[in-house]
């Protein structure tokens, strides 16, 4: 019994610990390190944003999704055509398939999305 | 403006504080800091580090428990949780500077003479400790300290359980006879509830 209550005593005077006297300085010195910390990893993941869109980017030159694309934005148009033949009312498909302007415009959007994605990814790890 | 900041964090509960740091709130932490840092190299301190280190290792402490904040459940105390984290980065320190398994090993020698528990010696907390060798020290720190159980600190330590029982035993043996029963009042009373 004396054994148990000499051990809380002893907790006691281990939690009792006074303030020491530069405890305002250690708390700033962590402040510091915390806030040099964040901005690094801020820089880490904008820097990995970059490289993921470069790299997205050079995939994409690289694999010829572009002319593959355009070869698509070609059929489309063949099809709009035949259906202009079946029905004169319903040209959107002609609109929005005209040039290859729409498939580049696509494809910046998402490498930017790729981009974001990443950064986002690498922000939550 | 800082100061309206600081006390309108200042007002809080340690776990409102912990959860406002967990949605990256880094006053909320500091003025967590700010109220626990002086226990956390206290303790470090009581375990045999010296002062730099011991700051070092409490900062180190902190910025650790800043990045796992979310784990915080607030079952136990902010301190007594940071206590526990700073201990452990303390012993991987000592471990990685092959300087543990000497403080471990550590021969026990016989009994010292402590003096008795003289009522007119005022002996604080910091005084006994003095008397304990560096692994009795370490063990009782741990445990009565940090928070860690025996088997905690056993797997902390890499020593058998017996071993850190037996540490921790004559350890208390010798702050027993250290800290005479008036002892413990009036240093509870000087020391305030920090």
């Amino acid at each position: 019994m004396a054994e148990i209550e000499f051990e809380r005593r002893l907790e006691r005077l281990f939690a009792a610990t006074s303030e020491l006297s530069d405890a305002g300085a250690f708390a700033e010195r962590v402040a510091r390190r915390l806030d040099a910390g964040w901005m690094a990893r801020r820089w880490l993941i904008g820097a990995a944003g970059l490289v993921g869109g470069v790299i997205g980017v050079s995939q994409l030159m690289v694999s010829n999704l572009f002319q593959r694309a355009e070869a698509v934005g070609d059929s489309a148009r063949l099809i709009s055509t035949s259906l202009n033949h079946l029905s004169n009312g319903t040209d959107w498909v002609a609109a929005a398939s005209s040039g290859g302007g729409v498939v580049w415009v696509a494809a910046a959007a998402a490498v930017v999305m790729m981009g974001f994605v990443l950064s986002r990814v690498i922000g939550e790890i | 403006m800082l100061g309206a900041t600081h006390s309108k964090f200042a007002s809080l509960h340690d776990v409102e504080l912990c959860t406002q740091a967990a949605t990256g709130e880094r006053r909320a932490f500091g003025e967590l800091v700010r109220r626990h840092g002086s226990a956390v190299r206290g303790v470090l301190r009581r375990m045999g580090a010296q002062g730099a280190e011991a700051d070092d290792v409490a900062q180190d402490a902190f910025l650790t428990a800043f990045e796992r904040i979310a784990e915080f459940r607030g079952e136990g105390t902010f301190a007594g949780w940071v206590r526990k984290i700073a201990a452990r980065l303390y012993l991987r320190r000592l471990q990685r500077d092959r300087r543990l398994g000497a403080i471990a090993t550590e021969e026990i020698e016989d009994e010292p003479d402590v003096g008795g528990g003289d009522a007119d010696a005022a002996i604080d907390l910091d005084e006994a400790l003095k008397t304990l060798g560096p692994a009795e020290r370490l063990c009782v720190t741990l445990c009565f300290g940090a928070g860690l159980s025996h088997s905690e600190a056993a797997e902390a330590l890499n020593l058998p359980l017996g071993t850190v029982k037996s540490h921790v035993k004559r350890g208390l043996d010798k702050l027993r006879t250290r800290l005479a029963p008036g002892d413990g009042a009036d240093l509870e009373g000087r020391r305030g509830n920090g």
